[in-house]
């Protein structure tokens, strides 16, 4: 197959400063990777190595089977969209989106045909004529990804592309994202973000990194359902983070003792338990935690109490409730032991 | 984040290293990089591309070809990724070095080696020795270098003032000022000494009225063929020179700071002194050496003004080479000529790069 | 607004008239009315006339202006062709390659044009390249003289053009000089038109290096200017200047036009 992306042992550093670190991750022809990660964390570097605009120390990239360490960006056969589009200002819109096909000598009888075919793919074939200044962010964004279309990449990059957009043009920008994948069920996506609900939303897998390094892989289900690292639970989706001693039959949170899945882990040591907010219930049931109010936040929906036990303070989402509870009162929290993911205490993922 | 990642991939080495934006920016992969010296590695059709691929959403089983309209040379090729001969960088950079060397720096080595050979032949230090003793060599020296300083103070104050007015003294018109400033700038600098040559010459527009008002058969004006008169047109020519850097440095500067000074109690001369000046010390150092090294090469100016008495250290290249045909004294005055100009030249450079003007 | 009350800022303005008109407005009034006149010997010129202007488009004046054109034209665009392809690979350079490369281009600033003049005379004056008696001894030292400025704010221009733009294009399949061609030049060309109206302007005007090299049958504007007013003939020589003037305005107000067609933003 000559899609997907290949990434073995890539290592990156500027004048001394590794910012990608001995990096290996396989994309699947088809598939949807998301980078995700806090900014410095390489992820950006990771794409642009791909791209050919940055050339690894160490390591080798391959896009499909072919190893294109070597190569110049022009010669990889990549689609590319970036934060702030790139769009050439001097070219209408169509001269944009041709621009790829001409370069790679494409046929000219041919070009008008798959200018149209891209513009119409992204919705903007009434545009054609028009310059990239005459458009708005979220119309100049759509001629961006069919001027990568154009070209029938093997590999679509895409690099922060809706962080330029505001929060509604954004939520629509990931529909329309999600539509275009499943159209071309055959190009392997690489989507560098740092918005978590970009990644949960469109990608078949998500490769969270931190560091440099990457720090974990998985589908957004295990990712968010059963992270493997503290870093992993709390960049993905929110987390309680208990430091826990493990017991016979579960664990003990500050000398209260809980059910858990222990998944074998020894007797006597410490680990990190983590529970998602919004799996946290008010009043009995099991693996009940009593503690006082310290904070509570109305969020329209929902309200997000802060709750103190035995000195620790602990997140609550809960569905709005009638009465806003009163600051300083007792109250008692439980969570499904289903729901709560031991973590090995500074165990980190092979990836 | 955007320009740390911005460091290119090298033409053919290992990893470039620049540190940050700067930097990284002005290193990208560009022209003559990445050129591949083999035509055919770059001119080949692209792989057998798409003819049969229908449609893109045609979800075609990914045969070879699904990468369709890849770069050449994807298929399942060398491991190593083919061999790009590239071209190295600083060969782009030969051409127009070699036409710079050829028309400026040969002629400029001809004349130093020219100040070193006496028309006796050989080759001394003579000429150097003879010149240096000469009496207008050393009046020139000094009369350029006054000149230029003097001058070169005199912009600063008036540009300055100049500025002032225009940046935070806003009046109608006062875009039209700036722009006529830039014309100014375009025009060669011996046409003030011709229009100064009408307003304050013997029989020009001061002395007109002079004696037209005190009935004198003689205005007091007489200046013009004195180094007093090429001061006065290098202060004309040359402050606009030092205007434009100024307004650039004013427009940037926030309004919101003079608005707090004032609301703060602080008087127009007081929010000058302690608020604007100090943000235009780098735009004045710069366009203040660069005027006095124009100042310094002024050509136009003295020759206009055609009095004997004014001789610097360009006018007396002039006299030296084409009116008296003595080229190796011209060419001594010349290389000291060059030796303060450049020396004064870097020093704007530094200045004007270290405080980014 | 720095100063606030009325009557303070009559004072900066009546300050600003004082000094601005005299020192710049006032000089090139007083060349155009001298251009029109046959006399001056009072507060103003006197005896109107057409007659100078006459004079200053036909015969050597009107050789002058062509000579000052072709030459202006012939340096500007050498210069410019020099000089951008001295940015462009200046860019392409190590910091410490674009350093030297960058500092070579400026030199011919900082010698005084005068040497310029001289050295150009002294080198082609002799075997192999001689030069000297020639248009193009004019030319060259014309175009060696404004190279500098056609360099620095050419490359001021690629420092500011955004690499993104050149990534995108190579992401997509574009050979370097393609990219060159189709996205860097184009991108550059509101530049390289301001880059080209200032060396125009300035080898206009250019007298310094001209007055050691011109040979007689190519005598440019700015010389002719010199030898009407060293003959004593100022009027005459005004109304020169004043061609001079309009012609380098008419074509810098063109270039103008051009650039802001070609600005995109």
């Amino acid at each position: 197959m000559t899609s997907g992306i290949r990434f073995e042992d890539v290592s990156v550093a500027y004048g001394g400063t590794t910012v990608l670190d001995a990096f290996s991750l396989t994309v699947e022809p088809g598939e949807v990777m998301a980078l995700l990660g806090p900014s410095g964390s390489g992820k950006t570097t990771a794409l642009r190595a791909v791209a050919g605009f940055v050339r690894p120390a160490a390591g080798r990239v391959f896009i499909g089977d072919r190893d294109v360490t070597g190569l110049p960006p022009h010669r990889r056969g990549i689609g590319m969209v970036v934060q702030q589009y790139a769009l050439f200002p001097h070219l209408r819109v169509e001269d944009n989106v041709a621009f790829g096909l001409k370069a790679r000598k494409v046929n000219k009888g041919e070009i008008p045909g798959r200018v149209a075919e891209a513009l119409e793919m992204t919705g903007m074939a009434a545009y054609g004529t028009r310059y990239p200044r005459e458009l708005s962010g979220g119309q100049q964004q759509r001629v961006a990804i069919a001027r990568a279309l154009a070209v029938r990449p093997g590999v679509l990059l895409l690099d922060e592309p809706l962080s330029a957009l505001d929060a509604q043009l954004r939520s629509g920008m990931l529909a329309e994202l999600a539509r275009l994948h499943r159209e071309l069920p055959e190009v392997s996506i690489l989507y560098v973000t740092h918005d978590q609900v970009e990644a949960l939303t469109l990608a078949d897998r998500i490769a969270v990194m931190d560091k440099a390094r990457l720090q974990d892989c998985g589908t957004p289900r295990q990712l968010y359902r059963r992270p493997r690292t503290e870093f992993t639970a709390s960049f993905v989706g929110n987390a309680n983070l208990l430091p826990v001693a493990v017991g016979g039959a579960g664990v003990s949170f500050a000398g209260t003792p809980l059910k858990v899945d222990t998944g074998g882990a020894a007797s006597g040591s410490t680990a990190t338990l983590c529970v998602r907010p919004h799996l946290v219930g008010l009043g009995d049931g099991p693996n009940a935690l009593r503690g006082t109010i310290t904070e509570v936040q109305w969020r329209g929906a929902t309200h997000r109490l802060y709750v103190d036990v035995g000195g620790r303070r602990l997140k609550a989402d809960l569905r709005e409730l009638r009465e806003t509870p009163e600051l300083g009162a007792e109250v008692t929290l439980h969570f499904a032991p289903e729901d709560a993911v031991l973590l090995g205490a500074g165990v980190t993922s092979d990836g | 984040m955007a320009s740390a990642d911005a460091v290119p991939a090298g033409g053919g080495g290992g990893v470039r290293t620049a540190s940050t934006g700067a930097g990284a920016r002005g290193g990208t992969t560009s022209a003559g990089g990445t050129r591949s010296a083999d035509p055919r590695t770059d001119g080949a059709p692209p792989a057998p591309s798409d003819a049969p691929v229908p449609h893109a959403d045609a979800a075609a089983p990914r045969g070879p070809r699904s990468g369709a309209g890849a770069a050449p040379g994807s298929r399942p090729g060398p491991p190593a990724g083919a061999p790009v001969r590239a071209v190295p960088r600083w060969v782009w950079a030969l051409p127009p070095v070699g036409v710079l060397a050829l028309f400026f720096l040969y002629p400029l080595a001809l004349v130093v080696q020219q100040s070193l050979s006496p028309d006796e032949g050989g080759t001394s230090v003579e000429p150097y020795a003879e010149v240096f003793a000469s009496e207008a060599f050393r009046e020139a020296l000094s009369t350029t270098v006054w000149l230029a300083v003097g001058a070169t103070l005199g912009c600063l104050v008036l540009g300055f003032v100049l500025a002032l007015v225009i940046a935070f003294i806003p009046f109608p018109g006062g875009r039209a000022v700036a722009k006529f400033i830039d014309v100014f700038l375009s025009f060669p600098s011996f046409l003030i000494t011709l229009a100064l040559l009408f307003v304050y010459g013997t029989v020009g527009m001061a002395n007109g009225l002079w004696t037209d008002v005190t009935g004198a058969a003689e205005g007091p004006f007489h200046f013009l063929t004195t180094p007093w008169g090429v001061l006065l047109a290098e202060i004309t020519y040359f402050t606009p020179f030092v205007m434009r850097p100024l307004l650039a440095a004013f427009s940037q500067l926030d309004t919101a700071q003079l608005e707090v000074a004032s609301s703060l109690g602080a008087r127009p001369a007081r929010i000058v002194r302690q608020v604007i000046l100090p943000e235009a010390l780098p735009a004045l150092a710069a366009g203040g050496s660069l005027v006095l090294v124009m100042c310094l090469n002024e050509f136009g100016i003295v020759l206009f003004t055609g009095a004997k008495g004014v001789t610097t250290l360009p006018m007396l290249v002039y006299s030296e080479a084409i009116l008296a045909s003595d080229y190796p004294a011209a060419c001594v005055v010349a290389v000291v000529n060059i030796a303060i100009s450049v020396g004064l030249y870097s020093l704007y450079r530094v200045v004007s790069r270290r405080v980014g003007a | 607004m720095l100063v606030h009350s009325r009557t303070g800022r009559w004072a900066a303005w009546a300050l600003f008239v004082v000094l601005f008109v005299p020192l710049f407005a006032l000089p090139l009034l007083v060349i155009l009315a001298a251009s029109f006149s046959t006399h001056w010997s009072g507060a103003f010129p006197s005896g109107p006339t057409a007659g100078h202007y006459t004079a200053a488009v036909r015969g050597e004046s009107l050789q002058a202006l062509t000579t000052s054109l072709v030459t202006a034209l012939t340096a500007s665009l050498l210069a410019l062709t020099v000089g951008t392809w001295a940015a462009l690979a200046a860019a392409a350079l190590g910091r410490g390659g674009k350093r030297v490369l960058d500092a070579l281009f400026m030199l011919p600033v900082a010698v005084p044009s005068v040497v310029v003049g001289l050295a150009v005379l002294v080198a082609f004056s002799q075997p192999p390249l001689l030069l000297n008696g020639t248009r193009w001894i004019v030319i060259l030292a014309h175009t060696v003289l404004v190279t500098a400025f056609a360099h620095q704010s050419v490359s001021a221009a690629v420092r500011r053009l955004d690499p993104m733009y050149e990534q995108a294009a190579a992401s997509l399949g574009a050979r370097p000089s393609y990219v060159l061609w189709k996205v860097k030049l184009p991108l550059l060309l509101p530049s390289l038109n301001a880059a080209a109206g200032l060396c125009f302007a300035l080898s206009m005007g250019e007298l310094s290096a001209t007055m050691m090299l011109y040979p007689p049958d190519w005598m440019p504007l700015p010389v002719r200017i010199f030898t009407a007013t060293d003959r004593g003939s100022l009027f005459t020589g005004s109304a020169v200047a004043v061609v001079l003037m309009a012609t380098t305005l008419l074509v810098l107000l063109a270039v103008s036009r051009i650039r802001t067609k070609a600005s995109y933003r």
